[in-house]
């Protein structure tokens, strides 16, 4: 005759659960120890990497390269955030610092190039402001990118336009561009010239007269080119952003 | 006479044509501005006559074949009447004066001059004061004597006519 589960084995059965739950808090606990000892191992070599090489981020534009590399691959952001333990890097404060130098070299060159910018002037632009020291000159356009891009969290004021074949221009006019202008830039950076005509626009992106007239009369209205009427045939668009010599004087 | 410094928006076609956006246009017209005072000063041009402007380099840069159009200059020097650096001669504003230094300015400086070369209280001839090493050198006739009507206006000076000319009395 099978025996009906008695108190004695409910009471058992209850003991080895509340057993199993105390080892497993005990476990866990165990392991939330180890985590916190190993974050603070973590945190310890990162602060002692951080005084060792410090300098070197500042410095050297490889390893700077390298770390954000590192950082994304694990994905981690060290300008996130100034307030973190990443901060003890001084990694932000390098990004912060020519982020500001960065809108300091827009400002500067806006009553120009009508607030748009080639990345590659404002490379040679903010070497120029920032002093002789070999250290100060090793900037790279991914530095520019990666401090630039931090800028967009003050709205649309600031942005990055990508215009192909590995080109940027840096746009610091309130007001986002439109896709068509967007088109438009790409199109001046390929081709290499500083004008563009509507026919031109008509034929090389496929556009009905109404839209390239809608796209270049914005750019007209924000600034970003100039119309020249002595052209023959009909009027061209300049872009003083794209102008050699503008970008040179 | 020096080179000139061409900015360059002299090389950028669109800087002949009068921009249609208000922004665009007053950074336009304060180049174009800032260039013409500049190249007067150095050409030593004091009297632009505005249908024969295309004459002048500055106002036609051959080399990217873009000329600025009398009512272009017109609206130019109008730019630069506002400041006190340029005056029409007629009614019908076609010929102007350009002043690099405006009349008071040119008044203060024949002033100084009278006085580093002890003319006070003498009369010189304005070939005197033209044939000066510094800023006077060359100074028009026509605006020598504006600056010095002002001169008069402020009891510093009179205009005299001499026989072969005019002249002036500095008084101290």
């Amino acid at each position: 005759m099978r025996r009906r589960a008695g108190v004695g084995a409910i009471q058992k059965q209850k003991l080895e659960q509340e057993k199993y739950k105390d080892k497993g808090t005990v476990i866990q606990e165990n392991q939330f120890e180890q985590m916190t000892k190993q974050m603070e191992v973590f945190r310890g070599n990162l602060e002692e990497f951080a005084t060792k090489y410090k300098n070197e981020i500042k410095k050297n534009s490889q390893f700077r390269r390298q770390f954000q590399e590192m950082c994304s691959s694990i994905g981690v952001d060290p300008l996130a955030s100034g307030k973190g333990f990443w901060s003890v890097l001084g990694i932000g404060d390098f990004y912060y610092e020519l982020a500001v130098q960065i809108v300091e070299v827009c400002m500067a060159t806006s009553y120009k190039n009508g607030g748009i910018i080639g990345l590659d002037e404002l490379r040679d632009r903010l070497i120029k402001a920032r002093g002789r020291n070999i250290q100060h000159q090793e900037i790279t356009v991914d530095d520019l990118l990666c401090a630039a891009k931090k800028l967009k969290i003050f709205g649309n004021g600031f942005c990055v336009i990508p215009v192909g074949k590995g080109q940027y221009m840096v746009q610091s006019v309130p007001g986002e561009l439109s896709m068509d202008q967007t088109a438009v830039l790409k199109l001046l950076s390929s081709s290499g010239s500083p004008c563009v005509s509507l026919s031109s626009l008509k034929v090389q992106l496929n556009w009905e007269e109404t839209r390239a007239v809608n796209a270049i009369s914005q750019m007209v209205i924000e600034g970003l080119c100039w119309v020249d009427s002595q052209n023959e045939g009909e009027f061209s668009y300049w872009f003083p952003a794209m102008f050699n010599e503008c970008i040179t004087s | 006479m020096g080179d000139v410094q061409w900015p360059w928006q002299y090389s950028f076609p669109p800087f002949f044509t009068i921009q249609p956006n208000a922004e665009t246009r007053q950074k336009q017209l304060d180049a174009w501005r800032t260039l013409l005072l500049d190249y007067c000063r150095t050409q030593k041009v004091s009297v632009i006559d505005v249908r024969e402007g295309d004459l002048l380099p500055v106002f036609n840069n051959t080399t990217i074949s873009r000329k600025l159009s009398p009512d272009a200059i017109m609206t130019v020097l109008g730019v630069l009447q506002k400041t006190g650096n340029a005056e029409p001669l007629d009614k019908t504003r076609t010929r102007w004066n350009v002043y690099w230094h405006t009349l008071d300015e040119w008044a203060s400086i024949v002033y100084k001059w009278a006085q580093d070369n002890a003319m006070l209280n003498t009369v010189c001839t304005f070939y005197e004061i033209a044939s000066d090493s510094g800023d006077l050198n060359g100074i028009d006739d026509g605006v020598l004597t504006k600056a010095l009507r002002v001169l008069e206006r402020r009891q510093q000076a009179e205009i005299l006519t001499l026989d072969g000319g005019s002249g002036v009395k500095f008084f101290s």
